[in-house]
C-alpha cells in the first residue's frame, strides 16, 4: 500500500520554501507536492522536485484528475501523471473522492460527489483504470464539502472503505476534511472513524480551515485547530500511526511554523503508541 | 435514481452562472438561500484559483494594471474563456487576445503584446531542458552544404514582435531589476524569449537578428534565413548572432538536408 514507514511525518512543499528546505534539509519523513505543478517538460520546477526527491521520499498529491466526472476520465491528464510518476518514483500517489470537470469545462476545485451505488461503481472503475495505468496502488482522499446531496445513501467514510476493498487502493484520511464536514452537516466525526479499516489507511492529512457565517471552509491556510488534533489523536489510537502530512497552501507561513505543526503531529502519534504499549 | 451526469450538468451550470442555481438546487439538501450561499463558496473558489493561475502566468501585466484591476480582468477573462485543464498552468493561453479586445484596457495599447510576451515566458519556463551538444560539428559542415543547415532551437524559444518596447517594459518589472526605469515608448521591439539553463531570458533583437530568428524558428534553412536577415538589415552579422545563441545553448543542434 505505502512505501513509507507508519511513524513518519511530512509537510507539503511549496515554492516559497524550496530554497530553505534544500539548505536546511529539516528532519522530515517525506515531502508532498501537487502533481499538476510538475507536469511540465522541464525547467526550474521539475529540477527542484528532482532535487527534493534526492533528499526525501516524495508523495505526489493530485488535485486535477477529476476521478468522479460522470462523462469521462481525462486521459491526457492521466498520461501526464504517469510520466511524472515514472520520473519521480514517488513513495505515495494520491487523488480525491471528487469531481472537477464536465465536458471541456474544468472548475479546478474539488467538488463533492453524491454517495450512491452508482457513484461507487463509477469510482471503482476509474480507480482500477488509474492503478493499472500507473502500475501501482493509489490513495483516495475524503474531501471537504459545503453542500449535501439528497440522494446520498451512505457516508463518505463507508464509501471510501468499500472503494478500497474493491480496488485495493488505499485511503488518504484527511482529518480536517472530516471535521469540516461534521460541523457543516452536523454529525459526530468520532463515530465515522469506525467505518474506516485501519489496514487501508496509507496516509493522514492535517490542515487548518476558516470559519465563515455558518460554514467551515477548508482553506489550508491556518494552523490545525484543537478539535482536529483531538480527532487525529483518536485516529492514531484507532488505526495506529500512519504517514501524516501538514498541508498548507494559502497564506503560507514561515517554514518553521510548518515544522512546528509536524512536530506536534509526531508527538501526538508517539503518545498514542506509548499508551497502547503501556 | 437520477443520473450522475444530470446532477453534474446542473451543478456545472450553477457554478458558471448564479441564475442557473435553481436547477442544481433540486439535488441538494437545504433551502434555496442556504444552497445559494454554499454554491457561492465554490464559485468564489473557482474564480480565485483561476485568477491566481493567471497572476502567476502574467505577473508583469498584473503589476502594470494593478492588483485590483487585474483581478477584475482575470474574472472577465474566465467568464469568456473558462479553464479546460486540470493543470491550471495551461489556463490563460487566450489572455493576450482577450486583452486586445477588452474595452477597459484600450488605453494601454502595448498590454496585449506584453501579455503575449509573458505567455511565451511562461511556456519557456516549463519547456524541456536543452541537451548539451558539440558546437564544433557545425563548423565541420562542408561550405557547399552550409546554406542548407537547419538550426535546432531549444524548446520554449520564441519571438514576440511589437510596435512597443515590450522587452524593456518586461525587464524593468523584474524583481531583480535595479537600473533606470524610464521607457521610450516610441521604440519598437522584437523580443526573443529563450531558456538559458533554468532562467528565462528576454532580450530585444535588432531588425536583422529578428528576421533571421523568425525565419529559422519557422523551420527555414540557414541560407534563406540569412537572406531574410540581410534584407531587413544590410549590416546583419550572422557569425555574431550564432556565437551568442550557441554560447547560451539557445541553438542546441542542427541538421542538414542529405540530398543537397
Amino acid at each position: 500500500m505505502t512505501s513509507l514507514p507508519d511513524r513518519t511525518v511530512g509537510i507539503g512543499l511549496r515554492q516559497p520554501h524550496y530554497r530553505e528546505v534544500f539548505e536546511r534539509t529539516p528532519v522530515l519523513g517525506f515531502l508532498e507536492v501537487h502533481s499538476e505543478n510538475f507536469f511540465l517538460d522541464g525547467g526550474a520546477s521539475v529540477h527542484a522536485l528532482e532535487r527534493a526527491r534526492a533528499a526525501y521520499p516524495i508523495s505526489l498529491h493530485g488535485v486535477g484528475l477529476s476521478l468522479g466526472s460522470a462523462d469521462a476520465l481525462a486521459h491526457q491528464h492521466l498520461a501526464k501523471l504517469a510520466r511524472l510518476v515514472d520520473r519521480i518514483e514517488p513513495a505515495l500517489v494520491s487523488e480525491h473522492l471528487s469531481w472537477s470537470s464536465l465536458g471541456t469545462r474544468h472548475f479546478n476545485d474539488l467538488l463533492p460527489m453524491p454517495r450512491t451505488r452508482e457513484v461507487l461503481a463509477l469510482l471503482t472503475e476509474r480507480v482500477d483504470r488509474v492503478q493499472s495505468t500507473l502500475k501501482r496502488s493509489i490513495l483516495i482522499e475524503n474531501v471537504s464539502a459545503y453542500f449535501e446531496f439528497h440522494d446520498s445513501d451512505m457516508t463518505e467514510t463507508a464509501l471510501l472503505d468499500e472503494l478500497a476493498r474493491r480496488t485495493g487502493c488505499g485511503i488518504l484520511f484527511d482529518v480536517n476534511n472530516l471535521y469540516v464536514n461534521a460541523v457543516n452537516f452536523g454529525f459526530d466525526p468520532m463515530a465515522r472513524l469506525g467505518e474506516l479499516s485501519a489496514a487501508a489507511i496509507g496516509e493522514m492529512h492535517l490542515a487548518g480551515h476558516t470559519c465563515t457565517d455558518g460554514c467551515l471552509i477548508d482553506t489550508h491556510g491556518a494552523q490545525v485547530c484543537d478539535e482536529v488534533w483531538a480527532l487525529f489523536e483518536a485516529a492514531c489510537r484507532r488505526f495506529g500511526p500512519k504517514p501524516t502530512l501538514i498541508e498548507w497552501d494559502t497564506d503560507l507561513p514561515a517554514l518553521d511554523v510548518l515544522l512546528g505543526e509536524a512536530a506536534t503531529a509526531g508527538s501526538i502519534a508517539r503518545r498514542t503508541v506509548e499508551v497502547a504499549c503501556a | 435514481m437520477p443520473e450522475l451526469l444530470d446532477i453534474q450538468r446542473d451543478l456545472a451550470s450553477a457554478l458558471h452562472d448564479a441564475d442557473a442555481a435553481a436547477r442544481a438546487g433540486r439535488w441538494l439538501a437545504g433551502d434555496a438561500v442556504l444552497i445559494e450561499q454554499r454554491l457561492a463558496i465554490y464559485r468564489a473558489n473557482v474564480a480565485v484559483a483561476g485568477t491566481k493561475a493567471l497572476g502567476a502566468a502574467y505577473p508583469v501585466v498584473r503589476q502594470v494594471v494593478g492588483e485590483a484591476f487585474f483581478d477584475g480582468l482575470a474574472r472577465a477573462y474566465q467568464r469568456r474563456v473558462p479553464s479546460t485543464s486540470g493543470d491550471l498552468s495551461e489556463h490563460g493561453a487566450a489572455f493576450a487576445a482577450f486583452v486586445a479586445e477588452f474595452p477597459h484596457t484600450q488605453s494601454l495599447p502595448y498590454l496585449a503584446d506584453l501579455a503575449r510576451l509573458e505567455w511565451a515566458v511562461h511556456r519557456a519556463y516549463g519547456a524541456a531542458d536543452a541537451k548539451p551538444w558539440d558546437r564544433q560539428t557545425l563548423a565541420q559542415v562542408a561550405p557547399a552544404r552550409q546554406s542548407s543547415i537547419r538550426l535546432a532551437w531549444a524548446a520554449g524559444t520564441d519571438i514576440v514582435d511589437s510596435n512597443f518596447p515590450i522587452a524593456r517594459v518586461w525587464r524593468i518589472h523584474q524583481p531583480d531589476f535595479d537600473g533606470e526605469f524610464r521607457v521610450d515608448g516610441s521604440i519598437r521591439e522584437c523580443a526573443l524569449v529563450a531558456r538559458e539553463g533554468f532562467r528565462v531570458v528576454v532580450s530585444a533583437l535588432a531588425a536583422g537578428d529578428a528576421a533571421f530568428t523568425a525565419s529559422s524558428l519557422a523551420g527555414a534553412a540557414l541560407g534563406a534565413s540569412a537572406e531574410a536577415a540581410l534584407a531587413a538589415d544590410p549590416g546583419f552579422d550572422l557569425g555574431h548572432l550564432l556565437g551568442r545563441l550557441m554560447a547560451a545553448n539557445v541553438i542546441c543542434g542542427f541538421s542538414t538536408d542529405k540530398d543537397d
